[in-house]
């Protein structure tokens, strides 16, 4: 009897048991949903939106003005695709999609333009630090450089460039640019030249993204043309200088940017050989200043040097510029185009990681004054005085350095780029002065040359992985992007010095490259251009044993 | 010389290039590309650039 009343007992209790563990199950079990936002089906694409709710504006509003500019740009100004139906979904996500290219096609374009305003800097820099005899000469190749450089890529060099270089994401697609040349070999595709774009309509490349690559990419390769105007000042026949910028712009500088940026087979290495990602220049120590500062060098060693510039043992002589404060806002001006050169290099400021543009533009800041730094103590150290010309060619040293990684590193990598190059402008511009004998008036094989490589060198050490394409170099652990970098610089030396050396070679066999000695002494502006660059000023004739005056 | 200068300029950008087919290794393509920027160099500022200063104008 006990026994049946303590099993009754137990019964219940665990009967009970169950029960409240159902009953608090049932409590903690989740609840349907009830929300509005579920309770409610998604909106139609083409369904009318509830543009009431957005409280727009009335007409009568509108039309008393808007001081405080809080009623322009409202809903109202969202174009709908028919009358009827009014705005709908469709209509607002085709507009945000028109937005981001739109700002990104006007970044493009305004830091193109002020890449176009740095052939002032150059002709300032350049003009300054050639004698007053040869002003005229001097700035009217910076001048013309630009068209004739703009002709020749408009007619090919484009399209060799960049016809095969579809998929530019920011620009929404350029997809008419998709004609790439490539050669088959073990195994692998190299894309060797582009085929869409000549005169910018053949291959359906009259197309408004088409356009803005071309401008932004036009005044980039204008600038590596404007590059070798330097480094053969007050010796170069006017007409040798014309057709070995046409070559240029045509020929020399497309190739190699196209194997870069044009989805060449450098750009390709990381892809077809497991090189980090493949050569990295951002925004073209290579491509673009290299480029300039190696065909710079070709066309320096075919002229020789300047009369009076080496005496018979090989030593040299300083021939100072005409004006120090031309050549120093002319860095000034080529400094503040750099703005455009580097953050500008996104292609857009909107969408795809492109807010890196304020990072670029500190890298580029730093940069250029670590350069300057480093300059003007090695003078001062080794000459006993801070050397203005050679504090301006750090900055440029510093600023050339940068543009290749500024997409890639940290405010500390590009301050030490900057700082090296600073230093290392100096040591070039001696070895190629002293040891090589070669005349370079205004430093643009030290500047633009070697700190051009130095650049696409640190990409593939300083890069930190967290920047564009999340390139990282050997101090972030990817050694292989240093190789690919590497094989950017041999290409550069190899392929580019030797095609530019071979052309102006040519050159100097039909046409001649130098001017004649009397010419020469004379200066060029009157025997090239025909007018003197400052008619008021009296001009001594330099040279050995040459003492006459020339008004 | 110019020859060999332009000559060696050019091997030194095609061996790393070469290379890449040879080779898988890292370190082997580090030591193409070093010789290849280290040909380039010999090229351009020992031989072709030597040529030229050999006949300038300030040493006649």
């Amino acid at each position: 009897m006990r026994y049946r009343k303590l099993k009754t007992l137990v019964r219940g209790f665990v009967l009970a048991t169950y029960f409240l563990c159902g009953v608090m199950a049932w409590a903690q079990t989740p609840s349907q949903p009830t929300t509005s936002s579920q309770a409610i089906p998604a909106p139609s694409m083409s369904a009318p939106l509830a543009v009431k709710e957005a409280s727009p504006p009335s007409p009568e509003e509108m039309a008393k003005g808007d001081p405080s500019g809080t009623l322009t740009g409202t809903v109202n100004d969202i174009p709908v695709s028919n009358l009827k139906t009014g705005l709908t979904l469709a209509d607002a996500l085709n507009q945000v999609g028109q937005n981001k290219v739109a700002i990104n096609f006007v970044w493009t374009l305004i830091t193109g333009f002020l890449v176009m305003f740095m052939q002032a800097g150059f002709a300032a820099v350049e003009t300054g630090l050639c004698r007053a005899k040869n002003a005229n000469h001097t700035i009217m190749m910076n001048f013309m450089v630009y068209g004739f450089g703009l002709f020749a890529y408009w007619v090919c060099g484009f399209a060799l460039q960049m016809g095969g270089a579809a998929g530019v994401a920011s620009l929404g697609g350029a997809a008419p640019l998709s004609g790439e040349f490539a050669l088959h070999f073990a195994g692998k595709t190299w894309g060797l030249w582009g085929t869409h774009g000549f005169f910018l309509t053949q291959g359906g490349t009259y197309d408004v993204a088409v356009m803005v690559l071309f401008l932004f990419e036009m005044v980039f390769m204008d600038t590596a043309a404007t590059i070798v105007t330097g480094g053969c000042a007050e010796r170069w026949k006017f007409a040798a200088f014309a057709v070995s910028s046409v070559f240029l712009a045509a020929i020399t500088y497309p190739l190699f940017a196209n194997w870069a940026w044009g989805g060449g087979w450098l750009s390709q290495l990381g892809t077809n050989f497991g090189l980090g990602n493949g050569y990295a220049d951002f925004a073209g120590s290579g491509v673009v200043h290299a480029v300039g500062g190696l065909s710079a060098l070709a066309c320096a060693m075919i002229l020789g040097p300047r009369i009076g510039k080496y005496n018979r043992d090989g030593s040299s002589n300083a021939i100072p510029g005409h004006d120090i404060t031309m050549v120093l806002i002319g860095c000034f001006i080529l400094a503040f185009g750099w703005f455009g050169f580097n953050p500008g290099s996104t292609l857009g400021a909107s969408g795809g990681g492109n807010l890196r543009i304020a990072t670029i533009a500190v890298d580029t800041m730093l940069a250029g004054a670590t350069g300057s730094f480093g300059a003007i103590f090695y003078m001062w150290i080794r000459y006993g005085k801070p050397d203005a010309s050679m504090s301006g060619n750090g900055l440029l040293a510093g600023l050339v350095a940068i543009t290749a990684p500024s997409g890639f590193v940290n405010t500390i990598g590009a301050a030490i780029i900057g700082l090296i190059a600073g230093i290392l402008v100096c040591l070039s511009v001696e070895f190629i002065d002293r040891v090589a004998h070669i005349d370079d008036p205004v430093g643009a094989i030290s500047v633009h040359g070697t700190c051009g490589l130095w650049g696409v060198l640190s990409v593939g050490l300083f890069a930190d992985g967290t920047g564009m394409g999340s390139v990282k170099g050997l101090f972030y652990g990817n050694p292989g992007q240093l190789v690919a970098q590497m094989i950017g610089v041999a290409t550069l030396l190899g392929f580019v010095f030797t095609l530019s050396f071979t052309f102006n070679l040519l050159i100097d066999y039909f046409v001649g490259q130098r001017v004649s000695p009397q010419a020469e002494l004379e200066g060029l502006d009157i025997p090239e251009m025909g007018a003197l660059g400052y008619p008021e000023f009296v001009l001594k004739m330099q040279g050995p044993g040459v003492t006459a005056r020339a008004v | 010389m110019k020859f060999i200068g332009l000559l060696l300029a050019v091997i030194g950008w095609l061996l790393p290039v070469a290379s890449l087919t040879w080779t898988s290794s890292l370190a082997a393509r580090f030591i193409f590309a070093l010789i290849g920027i280290g040909l380039c160099l010999t090229g351009i500022l020992g031989f072709l650039n030597r040529a030229y200063v050999k006949h300038a104008i300030w040493k006649k």
